[in-house]
């Protein structure tokens, strides 16, 4: 009879001890997931306004890719994301304080060389099936089933597609230009 | 009764005319039809409308090509990038016009004249790559610091234009008005600087708007540039036995396989430059990239390997690459004849090093040192001219000469050509040194005018 009572209660206070941890991580995780709270940098700032007047914000779908879709490993690979958010959450706040200045281009160009082409093929899976773009179909054989040496990643055609200062919110369904890839960014 | 006759006869006459001049054909060619049958968007059939009737030429080029084929349009390649410079001002009016099909505002499209490396990488990314590396891509460069004509200014700014920069590509501007700088401009370079910051244009071998596999295949896409007294490897490939055989048999050679399935001895029984500078062959892949093969520089002043080649090193490792050209060799040749071809290639390129280039070369260095030449200027006296057609013209048909087995390059326009021109620049420079006496300067060397400083874009 004891026994089960001091079971009973050393369950009640291991819930009463992680159920508010679970929760305040899950909320803190929630929370720091959001764009917004990532233009809460200054550094970053121009970023999310850019990546919000993109297609990537504003197409007829409705489907909005916020900054952590693209920029950390999927939350699924759960070690991974956790790992990742907290190193660069905290690498941005020592970096504010005793970094030297936000350098645009170069946080830029590193942002290009850690994307994993798997990253973009999260959502863009069908990529070689594309009978009005026959071009793009040609590329993307080129980027999926690459010749050895010439691996290529999809940020090195399709860069400035969402972080570029535009004067106007761009809807994917009224551009007025067909979007292409700007050809190899190394050429 | 009369007068009504009269009036019917003026009628007939009349009316006849009419018919007669409606029948008669306008001395156009035919246009070549074009139903959209396949999803074109609006504005690209626009395009294609109104470019069937005012250049039914290009039209008639691009409907035959393999883009055609593909449902690649106009727009696919011309359409304006964000932050592109060289918008078509002048094209934009096109739409106001009510007398031409389609020509309407609402199909309206910025679009730019100069297409790029960098455009054709949107759907061939490995072969703008390959190319980027290559000296065509880069050959700007390399002959601003190789050559004395432009570092001295020795030729005019047109002479450059119309020859120089005619094959080595310009580097493109834009005008105050922007427009594109005539100065640089109509220019297919293989090294053209563009102004998205690619080099080289597609179509120096790829011609407007056909952009055909098969044309490139073919030696005479090459001969346009690779000809004449400096680098003619045009003419030595039709003096070789590869060129005689392509001239005798090109009707039963394919061009139009596709990539990859280019097989020697089944579409062509001998190679033409693309089989063996580029096109994949066993099991050497192909490549756009022209100097990734070779194993000389047999164009510079002193013969070295590619990775030595200071102008612009080429990264490669001159064995390996030697080794893939005896692949290609291989699918026809036996081993011993491959070994024993390459041993006269390596004797040549030895004896002009040894005994033509070097010993001038110092011959030169003597006269400048002793002040009996002047460096100021180049090409002003006569000694100079000399020293550079020895390297410059007969020793580079000397050794492409041998190394494309045309032997009447190899002796006669070459080596031949190397003993005279040397024992003629040393009885010279000989007398000069020993009676101490400065050479002539030519004072009146004309056209001697152009800029001689090196374009920013590339050293900047």
């Amino acid at each position: 009879m004891k026994k089960y009572i001091i079971a009973a209660i050393l369950i009640g206070i291991g819930v009463a001890i992680s159920f508010p941890l679970f929760s305040i991580s899950y909320y803190t995780m929630v929370r720091t997931s959001t764009p917004q709270f990532c233009a809460s940098c200054h550094e970053i700032k121009p970023a999310v306004v850019a990546w919000r007047s993109s297609t990537h914000t504003n197409n007829a779908t409705g489907v909005v890719v916020d900054c952590m879709d693209c920029h950390l490993p999927p939350p699924q690979d759960t070690f991974n994301f956790f790992f990742a958010k907290t190193t660069h959450g905290l690498k941005d706040v020592v970096a504010h304080f005793i970094g030297e200045e936000y350098d645009r281009q170069k946080a830029r160009e590193s942002a290009y060389a850690s994307f994993d082409n798997g990253v973009c093929q999260k959502c863009h899976r069908n990529l070689l099936y594309m009978p009005t773009q026959r071009g793009a179909m040609l590329a993307h054989r080129a980027v999926v089933y690459a010749r050895p040496g010439y691996e290529k990643k999809c940020v090195d055609c399709h860069y400035d597609l969402v972080h570029s200062d535009r004067g106007l919110v761009m809807f994917r369904q009224t551009r007025e230009v067909p979007y292409q890839a700007k050809g190899l960014r190394q050429l | 009764m009369r007068r009504a006759l009269l009036t019917l006869t003026i009628v007939c006459l009349a009316v006849g005319m009419a018919a007669a001049s409606a029948l008669a054909q306008p001395n156009f060619a035919k246009v070549k039809e074009y139903r959209i049958e396949r999803s074109v968007p609006p504005e690209a059939q626009a395009c294609i409308e109104c470019h069937r009737a005012t250049t039914p030429g290009i039209f008639a080029d691009w409907a035959k090509s393999r883009h055609a084929n593909a449902n690649i349009t106009c727009l696919d390649c011309h359409l304006i990038q964000p932050g592109d410079q060289d918008i078509a001002q002048g094209h934009e009016k096109y739409y106001g016009r009510s007398d031409l099909p389609m020509g309407e505002a609402k199909y309206k499209m910025s679009i730019a004249s100069i297409v790029t490396p960098k455009d054709c990488s949107r759907c061939h990314p490995d072969e703008a790559t390959q190319y980027s590396k290559s000296k065509h891509a880069n050959t700007i460069e390399i002959m601003w610091k190789l050559d004395p004509w432009l570092n001295k200014g020795m030729n005019s700014d047109n002479e450059r234009k119309t020859g120089c920069f005619n094959c080595h590509g310009t580097v493109l501007a834009i005008d105050e008005n922007g427009k594109i700088d005539p100065s640089t401009w109509p220019n297919a370079g293989v090294g053209r600087l563009n102004l998205d910051g690619s080099k080289g244009s597609c179509t120096s071998c790829h011609t407007r708007h056909r952009f055909s596999v098969g044309e490139a295949r073919k030696p005479e896409a090459c001969d346009s540039c690779h000809l004449g007294p400096d680098h003619p490897q045009i003419e030595i490939f039709e003096e070789s036995k590869h060129g005689t055989i392509y001239h005798a048999y090109k009707d039963e050679y394919n061009f139009d396989s596709a990539g990859g399935t280019w097989t020697p001895g089944l579409d062509y029984r001998a190679p033409t430059c693309a089989a063996c500078h580029m096109s994949g062959s066993g099991k050497v892949m192909g490549t756009h990239d022209v100097t990734e093969r070779l194993s000389w520089e047999t164009q510079a002043p002193l013969t070295v390997r590619p990775q030595d080649f200071k102008p612009f090193p080429s990264g490669t490792d001159w064995q390996v690459e030697r080794d893939k050209m005896k692949n290609v060799c291989g699918s026809c040749h036996g081993e011993s004849w491959i070994e024993d071809f390459y041993q006269g290639f390596d004797n040549a390129v030895e004896e002009y090093n040894e005994v033509y280039f070097k010993p001038a070369n110092a011959k030169l260095t003597e006269l400048y040192e002793k002040g009996l030449l002047d460096k100021t200027k180049f090409f002003d006296e006569r000694l100079e001219v000399e020293f550079y057609e020895l390297w410059h013209h007969e020793g580079r048909r000397a050794r492409m000469g041998v190394m494309m087995m045309a032997p009447d390059y190899a002796w006669w326009h070459g080596f031949y050509e190397c003993k005279l021109r040397f024992a003629n620049f040393m009885e010279e420079s000989n007398h000069l040194i020993e009676n101490n006496e400065k050479a002539y300067v030519a004072k009146d060397f004309p056209n001697a005018t152009g800029d001689p400083t090196r374009p920013k874009a590339i050293f900047p």
